[in-house]
């Protein structure tokens, strides 16, 4: 069964965050301009992303994917268990990790506009903390794509796939489970 | 369908990971210092990997290095001991939850016993959970989320691990044995053996 779960918006949003982390994080030199364009770019894509999770489609919004202990660990249960059944939206470990994300991004791209003011420029601990922010962005990523790739093995659903095409292909006889809003 | 003829026990609706809040306050404590630990050793690794770097080749004479390894190793051998118990923890519950009450206390011990003794997967011993108490394979999957057949290859890996022909010898089995060994006699296996099956060899072997 094919499932539509992300909307164009989302994907553009992902791949261009995606991209701009990438190219700040690895390529650009922080002195230049272009580092803090490709920044502005990503608070633009952040802000973006908030608003769309309030007013966004079914599974682009924060209300599909509240933080939940309790199915947090179901999910831990479910890996435990070898039981199976596929999110369409977030998971709920996967949606604790999108919120973690956006709050580093978001506190990265801050430091890094407040180096550029004249009140900050110089100061040492707004350039370590933005250093030690990226370095838990780059961790986290890391974490977010090992996940990403377990758990398409775990429940033999292509997740890289779907945040390029928009649906989830779920093989056939696994459940799928709806989240939302308690 | 029921096996007892109650009310359905399963609503095809069912989310997963609907656990009892009491369930909650016991793991939830347990996964957050694994977050907490698998955090402090990243940051161990990272920092003595820097070290290592910034004074190559001196470091590896350097006395403060050697405990400084010992003591990460030691933190992960610590986060993989807890992962262990919460996924033990977790697995229990799971089966708890949907109205395996029944298994909890000797029967779950004997249950666990003899799972760890046929080498059971995660997924066999959840099946073999459910089995025991009475859930039909068209539940069973509802309750995994997969699909009947899958069920069933699972069940006929269990049947043969543990060298029965079906549920009824299945169930039979730790019945016996529930019997045999009342609450509070300590381990199945390392309690004392009955006379009749002394010299039977290893459980499960018993059964003609």
């Amino acid at each position: 069964m094919k499932y539509y779960v992300w909307d164009p918006a989302i994907r553009v949003f992902h791949w261009g965050l995606v991209t701009a982390f990438a190219a700040n994080a690895l390529f650009t030199n922080p002195e230049a301009r272009m580092h803090r364009w490709v920044g502005y770019g990503v608070a633009a894509l952040i802000a973006f992303r908030l608003i769309w999770g309030l007013i966004g489609s079914q599974h682009a919004r924060f209300a599909d994917f509240p933080p939940s202990a309790r199915e947090s660990l179901g999910q831990i249960a479910e890996m435990a268990t070898g039981r199976r059944h596929v999110h369409l939206g977030h998971s709920p470990l996967g949606g604790l990790m999108i919120y973690n994300l956006l709050v580093t991004l978001a506190a990265i791209a801050a430091t890094g506009y407040m180096m550029t003011t004249l009140a900050y420029f110089g100061v040492d601990w707004v350039k370590e903390l933005h250093e030690m922010l990226v370095s838990w962005a780059e961790i986290s990523v890391v974490a977010h794509v090992v996940a990403v790739v377990a758990e398409s093995r775990r429940l033999k659903v292509n997740l890289p796939a779907a945040m390029i095409t928009g649906y989830k292909q779920v093989c056939n006889g696994v459940a799928v489970v709806e989240r939302g809003p308690e | 369908m029921t096996q007892t003829g109650r009310a359905p026990r399963v609503s095809p609706t069912a989310k997963p990971g609907k656990m009892p809040a009491a369930m909650v306050n016991r793991a939830l404590p347990l996964a957050g210092l694994i977050l907490f630990q698998a955090l402090c050793w990243g940051i161990f690794v990272i920092d003595i990997g820097s070290d290592m770097v910034a004074q190559w080749p001196d470091i590896a004479f350097d006395w403060h290095v050697t405990p400084e390894i010992g003591a990460t190793l030691g933190l992960l051998v610590a986060i993989g001991f807890e992962i262990g118990v919460l996924v033990r923890l977790l697995r229990r519950q799971a089966s708890l939850e949907q109205g395996l009450r029944v298994a909890a206390g000797a029967l779950a011990q004997i249950m666990e016993e003899y799972f760890r003794d046929w080498s059971l997967t995660p997924s066999e011993q959840d099946i073999a959970a459910f089995t025991i108490k009475g859930f039909s394979i068209a539940e069973i999957a509802t309750l995994r989320g997969s699909a009947e057949g899958t069920v069933k290859t699972h069940l006929n890996a269990i049947y043969r691990k543990a060298g029965v022909s079906g549920r009824a010898q299945l169930v039979s089995l730790l019945v016996e044995d529930l019997l045999r060994f009342p609450e509070g006699s300590g381990s199945l296996l390392t309690g004392p053996v009955p006379t009749d099956v002394a010299g039977a060899g290893p459980i499960g072997k018993a059964l003609p």
